[in-house]
């Protein structure tokens, strides 16, 4: 199966400060990142803030350009596109966004938000409009009276599914839901997901889900890529990369998330994450590595196979 | 039992959605507004008449305020010349609105050149000071009303540009103009559609300053002779003529100065009110700084042994509304106990923080305590009455007896001073010590709290620091008078797992390294974090603690529905469930009630799976377990064992 979306060797830098007079200090991001996601399937994002989730998000989506790589949409090489084009396309890849007050314009009403998106790619003209967005607020399980209120009026789980629906209204084929559920209470978070659940069920869609929540994401998508200083360093089955991780950092992450259960040992990580603009050498995690080597600190370890649809970017197959 | 508060229904106004606060500025600058333009309906004089004979009359019944120095009808000049004076600032602000918003918002949207063009134009203009530049140029094109106005309104540009500029920045960095952009909408569209109308407000503001001061530059240069050219009328003019005159006939200067004190004294008035009515901030009346004192309980509970360093009786805390008292927190008792750490779970709005506050002395202006008792240990041993002491006395206690940290530890760490002179100073507040004695305190507490490199970290700035270090410094911080009980509200939310980790690691070797040992209120949404670090754990939802008891007990075997629920609810206790299976979670269904819409009976009930229809009747009471150890508010408890409380 062709995938939906593909990305190949994504770098992304961010200017920050200066150096000299007209120079500009570069602070890497993202460095190399392939990924790809087929039609139906959920990929999963995880990996500590600042490690690039959200750039990824957004670049993917063309919301923000990359340095090098490529981008595929369906096929289509989404920085070659006219932003005509681009604009057609956005009607097929929508994005969710984590915090549910900022997400919303506070002087529109739901009905002008939903509007916005259907007026804009011409979607269910004329009489066809009333129905649809009633049908999207039941799509998302709030009440279709809430349509003339403003965001105020609404707590912070119903209005992310108001950003939900608005994502929903265009009747995408890709959602990136950038810590979709994070800033909801636990009762709510579970409505979403299952709302989330759902749809998947029923449309068939494709999610980027990107969240620092292991459990969270273990439960919503088939596979999971993990992320560190902007590097991958292990992708594969959700389960598998949830019960018997590969990589150190996965299998540190995993640990540390507390459960209610208390099982294993947490592996414990040494020092703090780098600064992006002064990576270390070799493989980037070594600082904090309890299993490095001084091989670990001489060239970047590559996305390998490791079986059973896994990959991981480390030197080491004795331990774990 | 308890009523619901019920909220008092408004009064329907005449205008919906019109703030009343803003109704008698509006008036009064339409007022000073309208009047000179309705001058043709006061009064038939011509206000360029010229009357030699008549030179400085007095008041009289054809001319109420009497002639100028060349006879002319005052009454007439000064409405006549309130038009010209008003027509040329409004004219100049509305253009220099229109044209500075424009820039502001096309540099901020579209960035990269436009960015610079909108910046840097407004640095060069904002160079010159305001007069000397309108001077230069008046000079340069000869004085008039038209070139007042191209004056006035080139001079204005830059600070609409600025403020449109950095208010569409932050505006179009927020999440609902991405997904405006990723929804494929114009650019057009979303610069006059969504970002316009949410600068709308500082921009309006900027707008009745910049009047006034327009209104006050047009008059000066009038009066300088370089601005509306006589003879006709304006305000400035006015005052230059009656300037000679001003021993003889002190009305002539009076008269436009009264005017023109009068309009920008109303502009300013309305502004200060459209500030106030468009910054949620400004609006909330009490400041943050003010707070409400705890009531004196008088009475001693009876199960107060030596070993509880803190406790919370009957704690029913409201919320003071415009409509009346509305009550928040009811009924909360809590009973910390030396080493120990409790926890404070439940969703956000439970009421959580706000509890913690009142044992801190700390409830914001707005919520008053109006029963129960909150009593702390001080390290003398001594139990002290929260409500008998006065403010200094509670200050004396805070940081010293009781320390709190949290979420953010940034927002509690000033960013311009280093963190040593921070600490240093947190120090030598409570206690009487030598600066280099401090110093080393503070870097021996940094030391203590896992910094490495505690010397070099005593020197640096809080924004040098991640998040976990800066948490760790705000817990060295809360460490420096060695209190007793350490209150922390979701100390760890903001952090990664790694990180997270770490620090409840710490937290825990701190209860038994820690001085004379620690007791913690650790309050968190998170029932992972929870089942690691407490000993006991209250259950809070809707200003009430539902269940308590022992954290193990509470954990694996809840009582409550609620608690049960929410355990349910984590996909974390679900490892088997996958939604590509086609699994659901066990969510809870409803939303949480707001603290001000707390529902009759148990304010459980429109949410819970077990509920009977009596359970919306009353409140439940507290139910407790044989060996008095756990506590359920519930009235199907007795059915898990529990007994109605004596
Ligand atoms: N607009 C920006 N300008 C400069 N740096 C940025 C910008 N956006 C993100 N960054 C930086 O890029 C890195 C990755 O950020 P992000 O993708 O937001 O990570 P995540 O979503 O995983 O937390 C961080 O170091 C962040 O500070
Ligand atoms: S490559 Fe070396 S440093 Fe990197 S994760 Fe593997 S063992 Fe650790
Ligand atoms: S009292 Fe009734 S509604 Fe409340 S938690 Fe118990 S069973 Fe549910
Ligand atoms: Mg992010």
């Amino acid at each position: 199966m062709t995938p939906l979306l593909e990305v190949q060797n994504l770098t992304k830098s961010y200017p920050v400060g200066r150096k000299g007079l007209f120079g500009k200090r570069m602070m890497q991001v993202l460095r190399d990142v392939s990924l790809s996601v087929h039609p139906g399937e959920v990929l999963g994002l995880v990996g500590e803030s600042g490690s690039g989730k959200s750039t990824i998000g957004r670049a993917v989506l063309r919301l923000i350009g990359a340095d090098s790589g490529t981008i595929r949409f369906e096929g289509q090489d989404l920085s070659a596109i006219s932003s005509t084009d681009l604009r057609r396309l956005r009607k097929d890849m929508q994005i969710i966004f984590q915090d549910p007050y900022a997400s919303l314009d506070p002087r529109k009403t739901i009905r002008a938000v939903l509007t916005e998106a259907l007026d804009t790619h011409k979607l269910h003209l004329g009489t066809a409009r009333a129905e649809r967005l009633i049908g999207l607020m039941e799509m998302v399980g709030l009440n279709p009276t809430f349509l003339d209120r403003r965001p105020h009026e609404f707590s912070g789980g119903q209005r992310q599914r108001i950003g939900i629906a608005r994502a929903l209204a265009v009747e995408p084929k890709f959602i990136v839901c950038d810590e979709a559920v994070s800033a909801l209470d636990v009762s709510i978070q579970a409505q979403v997901l299952n709302l989330l659940a759902d749809l998947r069920a029923k449309t068939g869609i494709s999610l980027l889900f990107i969240s620092h929540d292991l459990s969270v994401v273990r439960y919503i998508s088939d596979r999971v890529m993990v992320l560190y200083l902007g590097k991958v360093m292990e992708v594969g089955p959700a389960d598998q990369i949830h019960f018997d991780p590969e990589h150190p950092y996965t299998a540190a992450l995993i640990s540390a998330e507390p459960s209610l259960k208390h099982t294993s040992q947490r592996i414990r990580l040494t020092g703090e994450i780098p600064s992006p603009l002064t990576p270390p050498s070799g493989c980037v995690f070594r600082t904090r590595c309890p299993y490095a080597l001084p091989a670990c600190a001489e060239t970047v370890p590559p996305l390998r196979d490791a079986g059973q649809g896994r990959m991981k970017a480390c030197i080491r197959d004795d331990i774990l | 039992m308890t009523a619901i508060p019920v909220r008092a229904t408004r009064k329907t106004r005449l205008l919906p959605g019109f703030p009343r606060c803003m109704i008698l500025p509006t008036l009064l600058l339409a007022a000073l507004i309208l009047i000179p333009f309705a001058a043709p309906l006061i009064t038939g004089a011509d206000p360029v008449q010229i009357a030699v004979r008549d030179r400085l009359a007095p008041p009289s019944f054809a001319h109420w305020l009497g002639q100028d120095e060349f006879g002319r009808d005052r009454l007439a000049r000064v409405l006549y010349g309130g038009q010209v004076s008003l027509t040329v600032a409004f004219v100049a602000t509305t253009l220099a609105c229109i044209v500075g918003t424009l820039f502001g918002l096309i540099g901020a949207y579209f960035r990269g050149p436009f960015e610079f063009l909108t910046t840097r134009l407004s640095d060069v203009v904002l160079c010159f000071p305001p007069i000397l530049l309108a001077l230069l140029v008046v000079t340069l094109f000869g004085p008039g009303a038209g070139t007042l106005v191209a004056v006035l309104s080139v001079l204005y540009f830059p600070s609409f540009a600025r403020i449109a500029f950095s208010e569409a920045l932050r505006v179009s960095s927020l999440d609902f103009v991405e997904a405006s952009r990723a929804l494929g909408t114009p650019s057009h569209r979303i610069v006059l559609g969504t970002i316009l109308p949410n600068i709308a407000g500082p921009v309006s503001v900027q707008y009745s300053l910049t009047a006034a001061a327009a209104i006050t530059i047009e008059s000066g240069l009038s009066f300088l002779g370089l601005g509306v050219v006589p003879p006709a009328p304006s305000w400035g003019q006015m005052i230059r003529g009656a300037r000679q005159f001003m021993s003889q006939d002190p009305l002539g200067i009076l008269i436009p100065c009264v005017a023109l004190t009068l309009t920008i004294y109303a502009i300013n008035f309305f502004c200060d009110r459209l500030r106030d009515t468009l910054d949620p901030k400004g609006a909330l009346g009490g400041g943050k700084d003010e707070t409400s004192v705890p009531v004196a309980a008088g009475m001693v509970p009876a199960d107060e042994t030596a070993d509880v360093v803190a406790s919370v009786r009957d704690l029913r805390l409201d919320l003071m509304r415009p409509g009346g008292p509305v009550n928040v927190i009811e009924d909360v008792s809590l009973t910390l106990r030396a080493n120990q750490c409790t926890a404070l779970v439940g969703e956000s709005g439970s009421g959580k923080s706000l509890t913690s506050l009142a044992l801190m002395g700390l409830l914001p202006g707005a919520v008053r305590q109006a029963r129960g008792a909150l009593r702390l240990r001080r390290k003398s041993g001594e139990m002290v009455d929260l409500g008998a002491l006065n403010a200094k006395e509670l200050e004396g206690l805070r940081g010293n007896d009781v320390a709190m940290i949290f979420q953010e530890p940034m927002t509690s760490l000033n960013p311009i001073h280093k963190v040593g002179a921070q600490m240093v100073e947190a120090i030598l507040s409570h206690r009487a010590m030598s600066p280099s004695d401090a110093r080393a305190r503070a870097i021996s507490l940094l030391e203590l709290v896992g910094i490495n490199e505690p010397a070099r970290r005593f020197d640096g700035y809080p924004h040098e620091m991640s998040g976990g270090m800066r948490q760790r410094v705000m817990i060295a911080m809360a460490l420096t008078c060695e209190p007793r009980l350490l209150i922390a509200d979701e100390p760890t939310t903001a952090l990664d797992v790694t990180i997270q980790a770490e620090i409840i690691e710490l937290l825990q070797r701190l209860r038994t390294e820690y001085a004379n040992g620690l007791s913690l209120l650790f309050i968190s949404h998170n029932l992972g974090i929870v089942a690691k670090i407490a000993d006991r754990v209250a259950v809070m939802y809707s200003g009430q603690v539902v269940e308590e008891g022992p954290a193990a007990q509470v954990l694996n075997d809840p009582h409550h529905p609620y608690t049960v629920a929410l355990l349910e609810s984590m996909p974390s206790s679900h490892e088997d469930l996958h939604s590509a299976r086609g699994d659901r979670l066990r969510a809870i269904s409803g939303t949480p009630p707001l603290l001000d819409a707390r529902p009759s009976g148990c304010t459980f009930h429109n949410r819970c799976p077990i509920a009977v229809s009596s359970c919306a009747d009353a409140r439940p009471p507290l139910f407790v377990s044989a060996d008095g150890d756990r506590q359920v508010r519930c009235f199907r408890a007795p059915e898990a064992g529990l007994e109605a409380a004596r």
